[in-house]
C-alpha cells in the first residue's frame, strides 16, 4: 500500500533549481555545458585571430596565455564533459528501463557543484586575471614564483569543485547501471551507449581522485606555502606531471568512450542493422579503459625517464590502436549492407569515423618515443588532440544531440539546416587542424603568441583561422536550428526515427516524469527492435500497474554548491591585503571559508536528519487524466 | 521467459533483510579500540621505536580489514561487483604510484 506523502510542486525557476528528475538535469547540463562551450569557442576564435598573421598584436602575450589556458580548461572540464553528462542523464535511465538514476539527489548535487565550480573558474576573467599556466598547469610555471595573479588559484579551486560534481555523476551512473536495469537486461544485453557510460563512469571513479590530490597539493603550495613541487625545499615538479597525467590520460578516454557509444547507436539505427560484433565492442571498450590507465607517461617522454620507461609506455600506447581498430571496423561492418539513411545524426557519425582514424594515426606516430622528441610541444600535437577531441568527441556529441533531441524535447531538429551545420563544421574543422600537422612538422611551437613572417607559417596559419570561423558558422547554425525547432509545436512520435532499437524509443517523446508506467521486460539485445520484429507495438511489461515511487524535489544541492563556492572564493584570498580592515578580517581569518563550509555542512546535516520518503503517483493518476499538478 | 541473470524478479523486488545494528556496533568498537591502541603506543613513548612502528602497522592492517569487511560489506555475499571495483582501484592506484615514484627517484 502506498504511503500518502504529499509533495510540494514548484513552478518556473524554482522547479529548475529544485529538480531531481534526470531528464530535467540533462537539460540543465546541456544549457550550462553549451554556455561554457560557447565561451571556450570564443576564446578559440580570439586565439586564431591573434595567430592569423605574423607579428600580430591583437592580444598581448599575457592575454594569449590566459586565452589558451582557459580555452583548454573550459572546453574539456566545463564544455564537453557536461554535454556528455547531458546525454547520459537524458538517455541512460531510459535505455536500461529505469524510472530515474540510483541517487536523484546526488545527480542534482553533481550538476550544481559542476556549475558553481565552472562559474568560479570563469570569474577569474573579471577578478584580476585568468589562469595562465596552460591547461596542464605544469609546475614550476604554475607556482607563485612565476604565476603572480590569482589565476592558477581559480584553476585549482574551480576545478576542485567542478571535479567533485563529475565524480558524483560517475558514481551515480555506476550504481544506476549495476542495480537498476530492467528485468531481462543482463550486462551483455545492454545497449552500447550504456556500456560505454558504464566503463566511462568506472574510469571517472579511478582517475578523478588523482587530479583531486594533485589540485590539493598545488593549492597548498600556492596558498599555504607548502613545497610539494618546489625543488629548493626538496619537492619535485615532475611529480605534478605524473599526477596530472595519471588523471589526464584516462580523462581523454573518459571523453571519447561516450562518443564511441553514441556512434554505435546512431550507425546501427540508421543502417537498420544490429551493431556488428557487439561482444567485441564491449571487450574493446573495457580494454581501452584498462590500457588508458597504463600509458600516462607517454605525455612525459622528454622529461628524461630513460629508454626503458619510454619504450614500455610507447608499446602500451600503440596497443590501444588495436581495440580502437576493432571498433572502427565494427562500425564499417555495421554499415556494410545496411539500409543507410543519411540523417544529420548519421552524417555526423559517418564524418566521425574517418576523422577519428586520422587522429588515431597521428596518435600512434606520437607514441613512438624517438619521433616524439621532434613532435613534442609543436602544432603537430595540437593537430593530433584536436582531431581526436573535436573530430572525435564533438562530432559524436553533435550526432548524439541530433539523434536524441526528439526524445529530450519532443521536437525534431530541422534536417536541412542540420546538413548545413555538418558541412560547415567538418570542412571548417579540417581546414583549421589539417594544416596544423604541417605547421608542427616545420617547427611551429604550440603556445607561442606570435611568430616572425616568412618562415613558411603565414599561409597555413591564415587557412587555419578561416577554418575556425567556418566551424563557428556551423555552431551558430546549430543554435539557429535549436531556436527554429523550439518555436514549432511538440508532437514527435515515441519512436521518432521509426527505426529505434533501444528502450528509450518505446516510450513517449519527451517521456513522462516517471518514464515507464510499467517497467518493461527485456528479451534480447536491442529490446524494442526485438518486440517490433515480433509484431508488438509496445514492450511487454514486467510488472502490473501500481503506484510509482518518486523522489521529492529539493533546493539543498543548490545551496550546498553555493556554500562550496563561497568557501572556495574565501580560501583563495586568505593571504590578500584588501586595504580595508573589515575585508582583511573576514578573509585573513578564514571567516568567509567558515561561512561557506558551514552552509554546506548545515545542508548535509538537514539532509541526514530529515527523512524524505518521496511521494507516489497513484495508478488512477496514470490513466487518462494524467498527473495532477 | 525471464532471463535468470537479471537482477530481481519481474514482479516486486524484495530487499534483503537488514542484518541489524549489533555487528555494526561490534565493528565500530573494534575500530575505536584499534585506534586507541595505536595512539596509546605512541603516547606511552618508553617502549622501543621499532616495536611501536610494527605495532602501528599491524593495527593499521587490522583496521583496513575491519573497514573493508564490515563497513564496505566485503564479507557479505553478492558483493562481487564492489570487490571487482575495489581490486581494480587498488591495481590502478598501485601501478600509478609505484611507477611514478620509481621513475622520479630511482
Amino acid at each position: 500500500m502506498a504511503h500518502a506523502h504529499t509533495v510540494k510542486r514548484h513552478k518556473g525557476l524554482m522547479d529548475w533549481l529544485t529538480t531531481v528528475d534526470h531528464k530535467k538535469i540533462a537539460i540543465l547540463y546541456l544549457i550550462a555545458g553549451g554556455f561554457f562551450f560557447g565561451i571556450g569557442g570564443i576564446e578559440a576564435l580570439l586565439i586564431r585571430v591573434q595567430l592569423a598573421k605574423p607579428m600580430n598584436d591583437f592580444v598581448s602575450a599575457q592575454q594569449f596565455n590566459e586565452l589558451i589556458t582557459m580555452h583548454g580548461t573550459t572546453m574539456i572540464f566545463l564544455g564537453v564533459m557536461p554535454v556528455i553528462f547531458a546525454l547520459m542523464n537524458a538517455v541512460i535511465p531510459l535505455q536500461i528501463g529505469a524510472r530515474d538514476v540510483a541517487f536523484p539527489f546526488l545527480n542534482a548535487l553533481g550538476f550544481w557543484t559542476f556549475l558553481f565550480g565552472g562559474l568560479l573558474l570563469n570569474l577569474s576573467w573579471i577578478m584580476g586575471g585568468a589562469p595562465d599556466a596552460g591547461w596542464t598547469s605544469y609546475t614550476p610555471l604554475s607556482s607563485t614564483t612565476y604565476s603572480l595573479t590569482h589565476g592558477v588559484d581559480f584553476y585549482t579551486i574551480g576545478l576542485q569543485i567542478a571535479g567533485l560534481g563529475t565524480l558524483i555523476g560517475g558514481i551515480n551512473f555506476l550504481a544506476t547501471i549495476i542495480t537498476m536495469r530492467a528485468p531481462g537486461m543482463s550486462f551483455m544485453r545492454m545497449p552500447m551507449f550504456t556500456w560505454t557510460t558504464f566503463v566511462t563512469s568506472a574510469m571517472i571513479l579511478f582517475a578523478f581522485p588523482a587530479i583531486t590530490v594533485g589540485l590539493v597539493l598545488l593549492t597548498f603550495d600556492r596558498i599555504l606555502g607548502a613545497n610539494f613541487f618546489n625543488v629548493e625545499s626538496g619537492g619535485n615538479p615532475v611529480l605534478w606531471q605524473h599526477i596530472f597525467w595519471i588523471f589526464g590520460h584516462p580523462e581523454v578516454y573518459i571523453l571519447i568512450l561516450p562518443a564511441f557509444g553514441v556512434i554505435s547507436e546512431v550507425v546501427s539505427t540508421f543502417s537498420r542493422k544490429r551493431l556488428f560484433g557487439y561482444s567485441s565492442m564491449v571487450f574493446a571498450t573495457i580494454l581501452i579503459a584498462f590500457l588508458g590507465f597504463m600509458v600516462w607517461a607517454h605525455h612525459m617522454f622528454t622529461t628524461g625517464m630513460g629508454p626503458v620507461a619510454n619504450a614500455l609506455f610507447s608499446i602500451a600506447t600503440m596497443l590501444i590502436a588495436v581495440p580502437t581498430g576493432i571498433k572502427i571496423f565494427n562500425w564499417l561492418f555495421t554499415m556494410w549492407g545496411g539500409q543507410i539513411r543519411f540523417t544529420t545524426a548519421n552524417l555526423f557519425a559517418s564524418g566521425f569515423i574517418p576523422t577519428f582514424v586520422m587522429g588515431g594515426v597521428t596518435g600512434v606516430m606520437l607514441a613512438s618515443a624517438p619521433a616524439d622528441y621532434q613532435y613534442h610541444d609543436t602544432y603537430f600535437v595540437v593537430a593530433h588532440f584536436h582531431y581526436v577531441i573535436v573530430g572525435g568527441l564533438v562530432l559524436g556529441l553533435f550526432a548524439g544531440l541530433h539523434y536524441w533531441w526528439p526524445k529530450m524535447f519532443g521536437r525534431m531538429l530541422d534536417e536541412k539546416l542540420g546538413k548545413w551545420e555538418f558541412w560547415f563544421f567538418i570542412i571548417g574543422f579540417h581546414m583549421t587542424f589539417f594544416v596544423q600537422h604541417f605547421l608542427g612538422l616545420i617547427g611551429m611551437q604550440r603556445r607561442v603568441f606570435t611568430y616572425l613572417p616568412n618562415q613558411g607559417f603565414d599561409l597555413m596559419n591564415l587557412i587555419s583561422t578561416i577554418g575556425a570561423f567556418l566551424m563557428g558558422v556551423g555552431v551558430i547554425l546549430f543554435l539557429v536550428n535549436i531556436a527554429i525547432t523550439a518555436s514549432k509545436p511538440k508532437g514527435v512520435a515515441g519512436d521518432a526515427w521509426e527505426d529505434g532499437r533501444t528502450l528509450e524509443w518505446a516510450i513517449a517523446s519527451p517521456p513522462e516524469e516517471y518514464n515507464f508506467k510499467q517497467i518493461p521486460l527485456v528479451r534480447g539485445i536491442d529490446a524494442f527492435w526485438k518486440e517490433k520484429m515480433a509484431g508488438n507495438k509496445e514492450m511487454t511489461p514486467a510488472e502490473p500497474v501500481g503506484p510509482i515511487h518518486m523522489p521529492s524535489p529539493t533546493i539543498l544541492p543548490f545551496v550546498m554548491s553555493v556554500g562550496l563556492f563561497i568557501a572556495g572564493l574565501g580560501f583563495m584570498f586568505t593571504n590578500d591585503d584588501f586595504g580595508n580592515g573589515l575585508m582583511n578580517f573576514l578573509f585573513n581569518n578564514y571567516i568567509v571559508v567558515g561561512i561557506g563550509l558551514a552552509i554546506t555542512f548545515l545542508c548535509m546535516l538537514l539532509r541526514s536528519l530529515y527523512d524524505d520518503h518521496g511521494w507516489h503517483i497513484e495508478p488512477d493518476e496514470l490513466n487518462g487524466k494524467g498527473v495532477k499538478a | 521467459m525471464v532471463n535468470q541473470e537479471s537482477n530481481g524478479s519481474p514482479t516486486v523486488k524484495h530487499r534483503q533483510r537488514h542484518e541489524g545494528p549489533e555487528k555494526h556496533i561490534i565493528a565500530f568498537i573494534f575500530s575505536i579500540v584499534l585506534t586507541l591502541i595505536a595512539f596509546a603506543a605512541v603516547a606511552a613513548g618508553g617502549v622501543n621505536t621499532a616495536f611501536t612502528v610494527i605495532l602501528l602497522l599491524v593495527m593499521a592492517i587490522l583496521q583496513v580489514l575491519v573497514q573493508l569487511g564490515y563497513w564496505m560489506h566485503m564479507k557479505d555475499k553478492g558483493h562481487l561487483i564492489p570487490i571487482i571495483f575495489m581490486a581494480g582501484g587498488f591495481f590502478v592506484a598501485f601501478t600509478a604510484i609505484i611507477a611514478a615514484l620509481y621513475w622520479m627517484w630511482w
